[in-house]
């Protein structure tokens, strides 16, 4: 449940999400469930090329088990402190 | 059972003409909307449909012709969104993304069921726009419902294959954690050393045996998340 406690903290920041189909979209994350599905407001796409639809989007929901990458701002992140509790919950379980 | 992607969908009850749902395995129906119109992919809207959000998947029926309808499992609903624009699309709709699994053999000749699997993006259009909220939330729940279902091995303690902890890769020193060097200063195994000459110059080198399978070669995939550089 790491992540899932990590990105609560994270609502209200910006952060860009990228499927694995290559799509990548930034927006407020709004909030995230336990299987790390991604709500986002004020999206605006990355590539608007590949996706046109996606323009009018303003709001979506993005499957967890889509997402490749979920690009965090970087004061956003405390690496040591992110690091430390991920080797803590490898080694709990 | 055929595995993710959109598929045609015909089954009807007999009575009312709504789908018939797999209620053995706790399929319910969720929410029923008429009067929807889909636009699958870059191809022309289909009206007048009925959409039922059941708890596995989404079924949209023709009211005009029973043998037509399409249904999709939220299994393989990557993103749904709700989209306004009216320069984009020219009218308010369910944006819906479609995890569409990529096949090595290029089977496009065969026409139907093939192309609707390669099918990645589905319009849902009501003609009353106003129910787009709520349809959008009824998607929300039902992705809930669905999440990606877990192979029991996975549940083992040992059985997971990440590799995250310090003990299993060397980052940047380690920390407290120093690596434990395993320094051979047997003579016999001296490299360097000068054939003759002065030996008060030439320092012999001590060989570095490490035997510490840590260092071994990793077998299994390290996970990506710090490798993105932005």
């Amino acid at each position: 449940m790491l992540f899932f406690s990590y990105f609560k903290d994270l609502v209200g920041q910006e952060v860009t999400v990228e499927l694995k189909n290559d799509l990548a979209i930034r927006g407020t994350l709004h909030s995230v469930d336990q299987y790390l599905n991604i709500k986002l407001e004020n999206t605006r796409v990355v590539d608007q090329d590949k996706f046109p639809h996606m323009l009018s989007v303003r709001n979506c929901f993005i499957r967890g088990s889509v997402v490749r990458y979920v690009q965090l701002p970087p004061d956003g992140v405390d690496v040591d402190l992110l690091h430390d509790a991920a080797r803590r919950e490898a080694r709990g379980g | 059972m055929v595995v993710g992607g959109l598929r045609e969908f015909a089954l009807r009850r007999s009575g009312d003409g709504s789908p018939a749902l797999d209620e053995s395995n706790g399929e319910e129906l969720m929410h029923v909307q008429p009067s929807v119109a889909v636009a699958l992919g870059s191809r022309s809207v289909e009206s007048p449909g009925t959409l039922y959000i059941t708890s596995r998947k989404l079924i949209w029926l023709s009211d005009v012709d029973v043998a037509k309808g399409y249904a999709v499992d939220f299994l393989s609903i990557s993103l749904h969104a709700v989209s306004r624009d009216p320069q984009t699309y020219s009218s308010p709709c369910i944006y819906t993304q479609i995890e569409v699994v990529e096949d090595d053999e290029d089977d496009t000749e065969s026409a139907g069921v093939l192309e609707l699997s390669k099918i990645r993006e589905m319009r849902l259009v009501p003609s009353d726009a106003t129910q787009l909220d709520t349809l959008f939330d009824v998607f929300c729940e039902c992705a809930e419902l669905n999440p990606e279902p877990v192979e029991e091995e996975e549940e083992e303690e040992s059985g997971h294959n990440w590799v995250f902890s310090a003990d299993q890769m060397v980052v940047g020193g380690g920390g407290e954690e120093d690596a434990e060097w395993q320094i051979s200063q047997s003579p016999t195994s001296v490299i360097g050393h000068s054939n003759g000459g002065d030996e008060s110059i030439a320092q012999p080198m001590l060989e570095l045996r490490i035997n510490d399978q840590r260092f071994d070669d990793a077998e299994e995939m390290v996970h990506e998340s710090e490798t993105k550089d932005h």
